[in-house]
């Protein structure tokens, strides 16, 4: 199919039945509406078209700088819109938790400002969150930009209102649930307030991350509060799903049905399921939003389930690496060998303490520099220290495995303060 | 005819219970009088244990010190020992408090400003000092025994980060070099760590707050001492009702209407707190928020674990939400200024902290038949223009008559005892205990025996 613009190929994307041999609950039909298949990977690139259509040509005009609160697929998205234009962007967020999308994001161009600890939703009890900022900075310099607001703009429903909702009972007809992620809430509502209008019945289930869990994309019950759009009248559940289940669904998505899917894809087809598999069984029509793609989320399946990638043997290897005691390091030292300790905690960490001649290259850095190559020399020891000796013992297995003199600190930098030796402070 | 604005209160289950029960409330006034001061050591124990969870969830090394001058009751201070927390005591009237509801000195830490004889103690007993001031540290340095162990954490101020508030306690960080010399020279005293207390629910304050501390920590580091605890203190708020529009809808009507209709001439009930009472989240939330902020994209919850330092949390008001409740009977009903008043047999100060108007109806118990069309305003018992209990006009479920007793919920935060005077002769409130054993209240007075 032709299209003469990227920008024409957002929305009317395909809505997939999934193999009811392969999805296992009876009587049911379930689809997933494809939103990953947007040009630039997800549900965002419609509130993004959205929220900026009826504004690029003035903001062209006027040289404004879009301003939005994202640190995922809409801030990709935007930023591409944005670029396409000829006009700026700049990101705020509390979070960029995932690596690929941080990487994405930079690789584009876009202008990240991070704000750790602010809320990226308005929140009336925090005098500088995120709204704030972006705030001051639209009184500032009146004119000077164009705030998008996915979180309270009604332009965001609308699109889901008019093209997601409409798409899907034009192709599945009547439906009986719609599950989505709840991050603005926006594409959810906005398809089920359609839904609705066409079968007053259709429930409605959002998918939030349970308490203290992380899913990308989707908040925890505890934030969902701070959404403007969020209504919790509007939906027949809220359900709670852990990153685990998340991860597993995904992964079923992907081997038994052919859809990579992303987490929160993963947790709303969990939902889905165990409501239908829970409910009273009868024919039913259910919808699940798949919202973007698997592979910018390889990092945090990773780091959730290490064991997918063929790390489930480095606890075994981590078990067998190579330990050094404090003595150990003070008799080489004291020999005159060369011991390099690496020490993988955060800057902060480090600076606060650490042990005196110490080099800090924190863990996710050096992992990254390890699968690069080795970076130690096999003349040196090599000593790595994290707390408590759990992280360190990786690094030192890995190391040893490719010849080096490689060591664990037993006991951990908390066992050298613990038995009164220095540590040493920025 | 007026409209009604009520602000129902968030009602503990243990509360509701006892206020449906309008023949235990009888008893208890019968025999324990007018006002009445009523706190819940189970309901205690139920946020300290939710507290404890939200940081074993985030497997934080910590320690939770119950910060007894929210609230004199002994009765709470005990069960804050038996829920295993540590005391923080801000008074030498405290710190025997402390000791005599069971607390080993190295379970009591003295925050605040301290007096020479209050320092001579804290020495001998070894209890944890929070310090204010250099001065402090001084006299704490000369009281302290050589060979003892006298643990001290450095209270911190003057934070640069612009989201931090400005504070009248602490110690300058201009000024730690000094404080840490005074420690490392002393014979008697140990470095314990660093501390400080933002009065605010904004993660990012405590963020950078936490960041700035670490160059305190680094500092000692290199003076050879081995601070190994972080105190953030306290701030973490009380949940005063279930629903905030009730709030949101009262706030824009007072700003709406003037206060003329809303408010008793002559006084300004301010803009609402919406921060304070207008919150539905758990207490648990501006922690929880805290640990699950990030720095150097990592969870503070991680990075504390990295520096290897252990959290403590001074929580008061978040220990002891929904821990009590205050009873006051109704003596009779006027017609005042224009205004129908109920008059109370209770002072404004006996549950109104620092003079601030608290924005929740009480509870008329046993209350029967339609809502009244209108609200009223509760006058207090003291020969005050200014003793109103409620400034502002407060909407009950049903008209109150002499003899009828209203409830205050949620009182044991700073309400029974922070500004109580005994004006006019009247004592403070007597202050009781209720406990709930099986399907029945039972009521001993709040004093280290009961009875």
């Amino acid at each position: 199919m032709r299209y003469d613009s990227v920008l024409d190929m957002i929305g009317d994307t395909p809505l997939l039945r999934l193999d009811p041999g392969a999805h296992g609950v009876p009587e049911a039909e379930i689809f997933l509406k494809l939103e990953s298949a947007n040009p630039f990977g997800s549900v965002k690139d419609r509130v993004a078209w959205g929220l900026l259509r009826d504004h690029i040509d003035t903001i062209v005009e006027e040289e404004q700088v879009v301003l939005e609160a994202s640190s995922g697929n809409t801030a990709k998205a935007l930023q591409i819109i944005a670029s396409m234009h000829g006009v700026g962007f700049r990101a705020f967020t509390n979070r960029v938790r995932v690596r690929e999308v941080r990487e994405m994001l930079t690789l584009l161009g876009a202008e990240v400002t991070e704000m750790p600890g602010l809320s990226e939703c308005p929140d009336p009890t925090a005098p500088n969150d995120v709204f704030g900022v972006i705030g001051d900075l639209m009184d500032g310099e009146p004119g000077r930009y164009h705030h998008t607001s996915q979180y309270t703009n009604e332009d965001n429903l609308r699109a889901h209102y008019e093209q997601t909702g409409r798409e899907i009972y034009r192709d599945a007809g009547p439906v009986d649930l719609l599950v989505g992620g709840l991050g603005t809430t926006g594409s959810t509502r906005g398809a089920a307030t359609y839904l609705r209008e066409r079968n007053p019945e259709t429930a409605v289930v959002g998918v939030v991350a349970a308490e203290g869990d992380f899913i990308p994309g989707i908040r925890s019950a505890a934030e969902m509060w701070e959404v403007g759009l969020f209504e919790p009248g509007f939906y027949d559940a809220i359900t709670a799903v852990d990153s685990a289940d998340a991860i597993t669904a995904s992964l079923e998505l992907a081997t038994r049905h052919g859809v990579l899917a992303g987490p929160t894809t993963g947790a709303a087809f969990a939902a889905a399921r165990d409501r239908l598999l829970s409910g009273p069984g009868g024919p039913v029509t259910a919808v699940v939003i798949a919202c973007d793609r698997m592979e910018p989320y390889l990092s945090y399946f990773r780091h959730r389930r290490p064991d997918l990638f063929g790390m489930a043997a480095g606890t075994a290897t981590a078990e067998a690496a190579p330990s050094a005691t404090p003595e150990d390091i003070e008799t080489w030292i004291a020999a005159g060998e060369h011991v390099v300790v690496v020490d993988v905690r955060t800057a902060l960490a480090f600076q606060a303490g650490h042990i005196p001649g110490a080099i800090n290259l924190r863990d996710d850095l050096l992992e990254q520099v390890m699968e690069a190559g080795m970076p130690f020399s096999e003349a040196s020891r090599v000593v790595f220290a994290c707390p408590t000796g759990d992280r360190s013992a990786r690094f030192a297995a890995r190391a040893a495995a490719t010849g080096r003199r490689a060591y664990t600190l037993a006991g951990g930098i908390l066992g050298w303060r613990d038995s009164g030796r220095p540590l040493a402070g920025v | 005819m007026s409209q009604r604005f009520p602000l129902p209160a968030a009602q503990h289950p243990l509360a509701a219970r006892l206020l449906a029960d309008a023949a235990a409330i009888g008893e208890a006034i019968e025999r324990f009088g007018s006002p009445l001061h009523v706190v819940f050591p189970q309901v205690m124990a139920e946020n300290a244990a939710v507290l404890a969870g939200v940081l074993r969830r985030h497997g934080v090394p910590y320690g939770i010190y119950y910060a007894h001058k929210v609230n004199a009751s002994i009765r709470l201070l005990a069960q804050a020992r038996v829920a295993g927390l540590g005391a923080d005591v801000a008074s030498a009237a405290e710190l025997d408090q402390a000791l005599a509801a069971g607390f080993a000195p190295d379970r009591i830490e003295a925050t605040g400003p301290k007096s020479p004889a209050f320092i001579e103690r804290i020495a001998a007993l070894g209890v944890t000092v929070n310090a204010d001031d250099l001065w402090e540290l001084d006299r704490l340095a000369a009281a302290a025994p050589a060979g003892s162990t006298v643990p001290v954490l450095l209270r911190l101020s003057g934070f640069a980060s612009p989201a931090v508030p400005q504070s009248r306690f602490g110690i300058d960080l201009a000024d730690t070099d000094a404080a840490l010399e005074t420690v490392r020279r002393a014979p008697g005293l140990e470095l314990r760590g660093v501390a400080f207390h933002l009065d605010t629910a904004d993660p990012a304050a405590r963020v950078d707050a936490l960041t700035e501390s670490m160059t305190v920590v680094a500092a000692a580091h290199q003076k050879g001492l081995r601070p190994s605890v972080i105190d953030i203190g306290g701030g973490f708020r009380q949940r005063f009702v279930d629903d905030p529009k009730p709030f949101q809808r009262y706030a824009q009507a007072l700003a709406a209407a003037g206060s003329s209709e809303l408010v008793w001439s002559g006084h300004d009930v301010g803009a609402p707190a919406a921060h304070k009472y207008g919150n539905h989240h758990p207490s648990t939330e501006v922690l929880e928020r805290f640990l699950m902020a990030e720095v150097e994209h990592r969870p503070v919850a991680d990075v504390l674990r990295e520096c290897m330092l252990t959290l403590w949390i001074e929580p008061g008001k978040a220990l002891v939400d929904h821990a009590g409740i205050t009873l006051a009977t109704v003596l009779y009903r006027k017609r005042a200024a224009g205004r129908d008043l109920v008059v109370v047999d209770l002072s404004r100060n006996q549950v109104t902290p620092a003079d601030q108007e608290v924005l929740l109806d009480p509870v008329l118990v046993g209350g029967r038949g339609e809502p009244p069309d209108d609200g009223v305003f509760l006058a207090g018992r003291l020969c005050l223009e200014s003793d109103l209990i409620s400034r502002r006009k407060v909407f009950l479920d049903a008209q109150p008559g002499s003899g009828d007793v209203l409830a205050f919920v949620n009182t044991a935060a700073y309400q029974m005892d922070l500004s109580a005077s005994a004006a006019a002769g009247h004592p403070p409130p007597a202050k009781v205990a209720a406990v709930l054993e099986g399907d029945r209240f039972t009521f001993v007075l709040d004093d280290i025996h009961g009875s």
